[in-house]
């Protein structure tokens, strides 16, 4: 498999949560991570369906569930079909860690201030998802299902930075 | 109700062995006096934007993106269920008028079908 030199920032929403993994990712690993970004952001929405009474959010939170479910059934098949494991790796491990830091934080907010912090990190988190999947995993996967599925999230995961844009506008949270 | 609206997998269970012959459509075709034409769902919008149909034929759905889609009337009086990718849906217009749709799960999806009456 084609390595991958990965410079990725993660910016995690409003966290100070930076990862730098610098080291190649494979396909296998790729996968991993694509997967794990999806999990990470289905439990955001739970959470903002759990403690926010805004519809706007709720709807987003809602589509997050439906669509990342989804995309992730969908790599659920492919990685029965290939007959393959993703493997875990510094990446998503960082995420997962970032994303456990900021589930903390906006489980202590409530009402506006939680929407606002659940809507701009789901800006920022889809911004830095996009431009990794983007610039990154889908140039350097080999295997050709696998780059057309991440192909085919991107799509999705665009339309979500779009839908995120617009909630935080109408947040009026600055 | 101005509309009715069948599942491939309905259609197949009423229309039994006839649904050999009456395959997928992919682009307008007859039923009889009346036809049903194709509306895809590609990257997040309806293609085409605007349908042109006459009154009592069909529109059919098919979602061709990872992420679920629907097609529902924004005056709400029709809509399709739940369209995962490779599902379709058609829906039967009996009233004359533009009748817009949108996604409800992506609002800003929006389309349109012009029903008008032949003659």
């Amino acid at each position: 498999m084609k390595n991958l030199t990965v410079m990725i920032g993660l910016a995690l929403a409003a966290s100070s949560a930076v990862a730098q993994a610098g080291e190649a990712m494979n396909d296998l690993e790729i996968a991993h991570t694509a997967y794990t970004a999806g999990q990470l952001d289905i439990r955001y929405a739970h959470l903002a369906l759990a403690v926010s009474e805004n519809d706007a959010v709720r709807d987003f939170a809602q589509t997050m569930i439906r669509d990342h479910t989804a995309v992730n059934d969908a790599a659920g098949a492919l990685i029965t079909e290939l007959n393959v494991t993703p493997q875990d790796n510094d990446l998503s491990q960082a995420l997962v860690r970032g994303a456990a830091d900021k589930r903390g934080e906006l489980a202590g907010l409530s009402g506006k201030a939680f929407d606002c912090a659940y809507a701009t990190n789901e800006l920022g988190y889809h911004q830095v998802v996009n431009k990794t999947v983007a610039e990154n995993f889908i140039p350097a996967v080999t295997v050709e299902p696998l780059k057309a599925l991440l192909e085919e999230a991107l799509v999705t995961f665009k339309q979500h930075e779009g839908h995120a844009e617009v909630m935080v506008e109408g947040l009026q949270c600055s | 109700m101005f509309v009715r609206k069948q599942t491939r997998r309905q259609f197949g269970t009423l229309l039994g062995a006839t649904l050999v012959v009456f395959p997928a459509p992919r682009n307008a075709r007859a039923d009889h006096a009346n036809m049903i034409h194709s509306v895809d769902i590609k990257a997040f919008k309806y293609e085409p934007e605007t349908l042109e149909i006459a009154v009592g034929d069909s529109v059919e759905w098919t979602n061709h993106d990872v992420a679920p889609h629907t097609a529902t009337s924004t005056v709400f009086d029709w809509e399709t269920n739940t369209l995962e990718k490779g599902m379709s849906q058609f829906v039967t217009f009996e009233t004359p008028g533009t009748h817009e749709y949108f996604c409800a799960f992506h609002p800003h999806m929006k389309a349109r079908v012009i029903v008008t009456t032949p003659g």
